[in-house]
This record gives C-alpha cells, structure tokens and sequence, in this order.
C-alpha cells in the first residue's frame, strides 16, 4: 500500500535520514521505534508530504507521490507530535474548522464531529476551550482532528509525549480500535518500546537516520535468541566486581543499574555460581538474581548499545 | 480560504479587547494630542519693554488680532520666554515702535508662518504711515479700507476644484496619523497568525488539507485586511459623525484607508518573512513600526523632516503617502487625480512587500 524507497534528507550537509526503506500493508499496524533525534519525524514529514526528500521516493499503491502528494493526501491522516490545535477555540469549534478544511460534506460534518469526539472520549467536553483542557486531552483532540476525514492511512508521530497514564491508555485503545475495528493502517512512531509492542505487527527500528532491524516482534527478539538477559540486584556496587564479570567467558555485556547491574550472557550458560563466588570475594550480596524473558528493548540495547530513553 | 478566515473571526470573538483597546487608544491619543496642538497653535504670547510699553502692546494686538485668525495674547517678558524655554509654546513677540522680534528655540514650520502674518501686519502699518506723511494715519486706513470694499479688482484664492482654501489642520493630521499608525499592530498582530499556525502545527495540517496555499494565506490576510479597515472605518465614522469633524468626503478617505490597510498587510508580510517565529515577529515589528510616525513626520506639521535618509526611510512605508492623501481630501478638497499618485505608491507597496514576504515565508519552511 505505502512505501518507502531509499528515502533520503539531508539539511546542511548532515544525512538525518538515510537510505530508508519501509512498506505499510493495507490494515496493518507499523512501529516506527527509535531515541529522540533518529529521524522519526523527518521521516514521516517525508512520507507525508510536508517535506521533499533529499533523494528516495515514496509511492502510494505502486505510484509516486513526491510530484503530485494529492492522492496521498486524500488518504492520510497525520496526527502531528505538537498540539496543531487553535488553544482559543473549544475542541467542537477546533473539529468543525479541520471538518470543513477537509472538505467533510456539510450533512455527515456533525455526525462526523461526534463520532471522533466519542473515539477520544471527549464528547462531554466537547464545548470546552482547548487551552482549558490537560495536555492529555489536548493530545486526543489532536488525535481526533486527524480522522475527521476518515483517513485510510493513519501517521501517529509521538502522541503520547508527556501525558498522563489515564490518556495515554485511552490514546493506545483508540489507536487499537482504529487498526482492529475499522482496519485503519497504522504507522506508530514513538520512543517508548512498550506502546509498539501493545500496538504494532511489524516494527522497524531507526538510529541515526537508518533503519536498522526489521521485523515482527517474535521475529525481532530472535535476533536475541543466543542470549540470556540476567537482572542481578546487589547489596552494594562495585568497580571490580562489574571488571570481574566482563571477564567472564560466557559474558557478553554487562551494564550497571540502579539496584545492581544487567547482564547479558550466552544463551544456556550457567554464570550463577561464578556470580555469586565473585560478589563474595568483594563482599557483596546477591539480593535477586532474575533471568529476563528478552524485550524489544533488550534488542535496541543489543543492536545499538544504548537504551531507547538515552 | 472561508473556513480560515471563519477561524480567526472565531479567535477574536472571543477576545475583542484588543481591537476595542486599539479603537480606543485612537481615538483618545487623536483627542489628547489633537486638542493640545490645536490650542497650542492658535495662541501667541506677545509683550513689550520700555516706558510706553502698554501703548505698543495695545496697539499693536489689536491690529494682530484684527488681521489673523490667530490670537495674540499680552504676557509679561519673564512669563513669555519662560514659556519658550520650556517648550509649552513655540514663539513669543516682542513687539516694538515700529519692528517686532521672534522669540523661539526652533525654526519649525508654524513659526514662519506666524512670522509671516505678523510681517504683514507691520509692512502694511509702515506702508500706511509713509503714505500718511505727517497727516493723520487713522483717516487714510479708514479711506483705504472703504476703497477696499469696492475694489477694482478682486484675487480669489481657490483650491484645485475650485474649493475655498483652507488653513492647515494639524489636529486633523493627527487624527489620520494617529488612527493609521494605530492599526499598523492590529494588522501586524493578526498576519503574526501566519508564524503561529507555523509554529502551532495548524499549518501542516492545512497544506495536508485539500486547501490550496492561496486560500491558506488568503484566509489570514484578508481577515488582517478586514480587522484593520473595520477598526479604522469605527474610528472615522465616530470623528466625522460623534465628535463632528470635518475630515472630508468620506467614501474617499475610505478608500485610501482601504489601499493603506492593503499595504500595511504586505508591509507585515514582510516582517512575518524577516522574522520567523511569532515571537521575533513581536519584537521586531512594533519597535520598527513605532518610529516610522516619527521618522514620516506625521507629528509634526509638514516640511519638518527634512533629512534625506530620513524622508528616504519613510518613503519605504505607506504611512506617509497615506496621510498625504488623507489631508489632502480632508482640507484641499482634493479629487481622485490629486491622490493617484499617493495610492499608486501605496499598491506598488502592496505588490512588492507581498510578494517579497510571501516567498520569504516559504523559502524559510525548508
């Protein structure tokens, strides 16, 4: 349905996005992962027509969208990272401006209205300005303001940065409801690894502009089918004790932790004993000792060496 | 282009005091300093030294006050060029035998202009009194001015239509600067919408929208356009029809205000496109825009600024051509030909500063 070909940017020399290729099947729900300053958002600029890629293309059912970005258009819904939102006019004044700026017909506009004011669960305050409302309800008229036009192609860039848990779990069923019950396609872009899990069939990781895995989420987390991650809670922290571990054969990362460290070791191995004789001989206790079942997580740590909020 | 233009309606119901602050502040500064430059001009503090002080002074005011429509007041010497000294009035006149001497800090345009109606008054008693000879001065004047009254052969001055000349009317000149200079932030504020919907999101979504970029910026500048010419059309019709002033023929000051308000919307355009956030907008446009009153002299009666760079500087902004035009209607009685030139400059104002500021808002997204 949608797809990327080597897309490109480059502003001022520097190549925020790479090479990008990317397809979103009719119906299916794509995560965009990556830390804050991958290309997340340039990228869907792109994909969207707001912004003409350095080089690549982006094609719409077969066809190019970059000379004539109308067809996508008619088909995209952009839910934008910022709150595009008139803050001096009520979220039903707000809805009705983007209803008839989408050109909704005159006779569906209200019911239209009501329908995605409901999707958000903002209809009783519907009559409210929006600079009254908290920056999670700000975030659903925001939502709301992007399927107005019914879209067949939903972008979501970050909708849940900075809002309340109340919010953000009516953001994420709404999300849900859209791909399972109206077989929107979504494309979700986020930082927090657990809103793609809850919500994406395939994930593409992006870092530094590149896209760099692919995948359904089993198919991502075999990329750690070799590795154990291990939660080791200690007593105290110690230099020598993280030194004494790296040079265990078996290890093949650890990092510190707030309680203790996190340590990645070869699938099978058995390093508890080592563990414990090590903590031992710097006088440390082993408080828990917890073999993780691997995340998403785990594999962005294990593909870039760094964790997503980094 | 509707529904955007519907939007900022919709924004400003909500919050009318700034117009209302704005329509206000017109029409009270235009009242304040108006009113106190009117008085301040028709007034003349005059005085005389030396023994037969009293006589000259008598004398020679009622002669003055005969001949002008200004009044000449006598003041002691002490009190009339303090008064200079301290800027509350503009010349003072020393009157004497048969001379008289200015008393001013300024060579402003007014003071000529007294000096000019007093000149008159004292050449015309000279004459009077070489024609006397040793008779009676008093019986020639009565015998010259009953000739007078049946003359010969009679001048009539007349403006270009044929209209009867008028003196200029400072107070009316601040009434058109003040009202045009006012609504310079009205606009300025209202295509600041532009980098606010830039900033907000707003404008993504409406290029993403089925509206064109031409309804997109239509809708915002022809709200800009209507909010100031709504507030200007208030201000006038509460001078001409409330405060009973005589600014001319009102559809032609209505369209030169028209005209202006187009240009003042290019003019703003082009900030919108030097500076490219609302906020560098809210810094650079009011400080720029407050001193083009000054810098177009529009405080100050006519031929005051005389600098080159400045009268360049000012040509730069419609302010000017505005006012002219205004005036010219207002007291001249001038005709759609004597204010073309006026409005042509003020369109290719128009024309340019909207075309530059556009492109500059675009060129900016990147």
């Amino acid at each position: 349905m949608l797809e990327t070909i080597k897309l490109s940017k480059t502003f001022k020399e520097k190549k925020v996005v790479d090479e990008i290729n990317l397809f979103l099947d009719e119906g299916e729900s794509v995560g965009l992962l990556g830390p804050n300053g991958a290309g997340k958002s340039t990228t869907i600029s792109m994909i969207s027509s707001l912004l003409k890629p350095t080089s690549g293309d982006v094609k719409l059912d077969g066809k190019s969208t970059i000379k004539d970005p109308s067809k996508i258009r008619k088909v995209l819904g952009v839910v934008p990272q910022e709150i595009a939102l008139y803050e001096e006019l009520s979220a039903y004044e707000n809805l009705k401006f983007f209803g008839k700026i989408y050109k909704v017909k005159k006779d569906t506009l209200e019911d239209r209205i009501q329908e995605v004011l409901d999707m958000v669960g903002l209809q009783e305050r519907q009559k409210e300005l929006v600079k009254t409302f908290s920056g999670g309800m700000k975030r659903r008229v925001n939502i709301a303001a992007a399927l107005l036009h019914d879209p067949e192609i939903l972008i979501l860039d970050e909708p849940t940065v900075g809002i309340d848990p109340q919010s953000r779990n009516h953001i994420l069923e709404t999300v849900r409801n859209l791909n399972v019950e109206r077989g929107t396609t979504i494309l979700y872009t986020s930082h927090y690894m657990e809103e793609v899990e809850q919500l994406c069939n395939r994930v593409y990781i992006m870092d530094h502009g590149k896209i760099i895995a692919s995948g359904s989420k089993s198919e991502l987390l075999s990329i750690l089918s070799s590795e154990d991650t291990i939660q080791v809670q200690l007593s105290g922290q110690s230099d020598s004790l993280l030194d004494r571990i790296k040079s265990f054969t078996s290890v093949l990362q650890v990092d510190e932790t707030n309680e203790g460290m996190r340590i990645i070791s070869k699938k099978g191995s058995n390093i508890l004993s080592e563990l414990v004789h090590a903590a031992e001989k710097e006088d440390i206790q082993i408080v828990n000792f917890q073999v993780e079942t691997p995340s998403l997580e785990d594999v962005f740590l294990h593909l870039t060496g760094k964790t997503l909020r980094d | 282009m509707y529904p955007v233009f519907m939007a900022q309606w919709l924004k400003d119901k909500r919050k009318p005091l700034f117009i209302i602050l704005l329509i206000g502040l017109s029409i009270l500064a235009t009242v304040i300093f108006g009113g106190s430059r009117q008085n301040q001009s028709s007034s003349v503090t005059v005085f005389a030294t030396g023994p037969n002080a009293e006589e000259m002074e008598q004398k020679w005011t009622a002669l003055l006050n005969d001949s002008s429509d200004m009044e000449f007041v006598i003041t002691d010497e002490e009190k009339a060029r303090e008064q200079v000294r301290e800027g509350k009035s503009d010349v003072a006149i020393r009157l004497m035998e048969s001379d008289y001497r200015l008393i001013t800090a300024s060579d402003m345009p007014n003071i000529q202009f007294i000096e000019q109606q007093v000149h008159q008054v004292f050449t015309k008693e000279a004459q009077l009194e070489a024609a006397a000879g040793t008779e009676n001065t008093m019986e020639l004047r009565n015998e010259i001015e009953a000739y007078l009254d049946h003359p010969p052969v009679k001048v009539e001055s007349q403006t270009l239509s044929g209209g009867e000349l008028q003196e200029y009317n400072m107070g009316m000149q601040l009434l058109f600067g003040f009202t045009l200079f006012i609504v310079m932030f009205t606009i300025g504020f209202k295509v600041n919408g532009i980098a606010a919907d830039k900033v907000s999101g707003v404008w993504n979504r409406l290029i993403l929208s089925p509206v064109s970029k031409t309804g997109m910026y239509a809708g915002h500048l022809l709200y800009s356009f209507c909010a100031g010419f709504v507030q200007m059309l208030i201000v006038f019709l509460i001078f001409k029809y409330v405060m009973d002033y005589n600014i001319g023929s009102l559809p032609m000051i209505l369209v030169i205000a028209a005209v202006y308000t187009l240009s003042t919307v290019s003019l703003a355009m082009l900030f919108a496109g030097i500076a490219n956030t609302p906020e560098k907008f809210n810094m650079i446009y009011p400080s720029v825009i407050s001193i083009i009153p000054v810098i177009s002299g529009i405080y100050m009666p006519p031929g005051t600024i005389s600098n080159p760079v400045l009268q360049f500087i000012a040509d730069l902004f419609p302010l000017t051509y505005a006012v002219d035009a205004m005036m010219n209607v207002a007291i001249f009685d001038a005709g759609w030909s004597d204010i073309t030139l006026s409005m042509a400059l003020m369109l290719l104002i128009a024309v340019l500063y909207m075309g530059i500021g556009i492109n500059m808002v675009e060129r900016r997204k990147g």
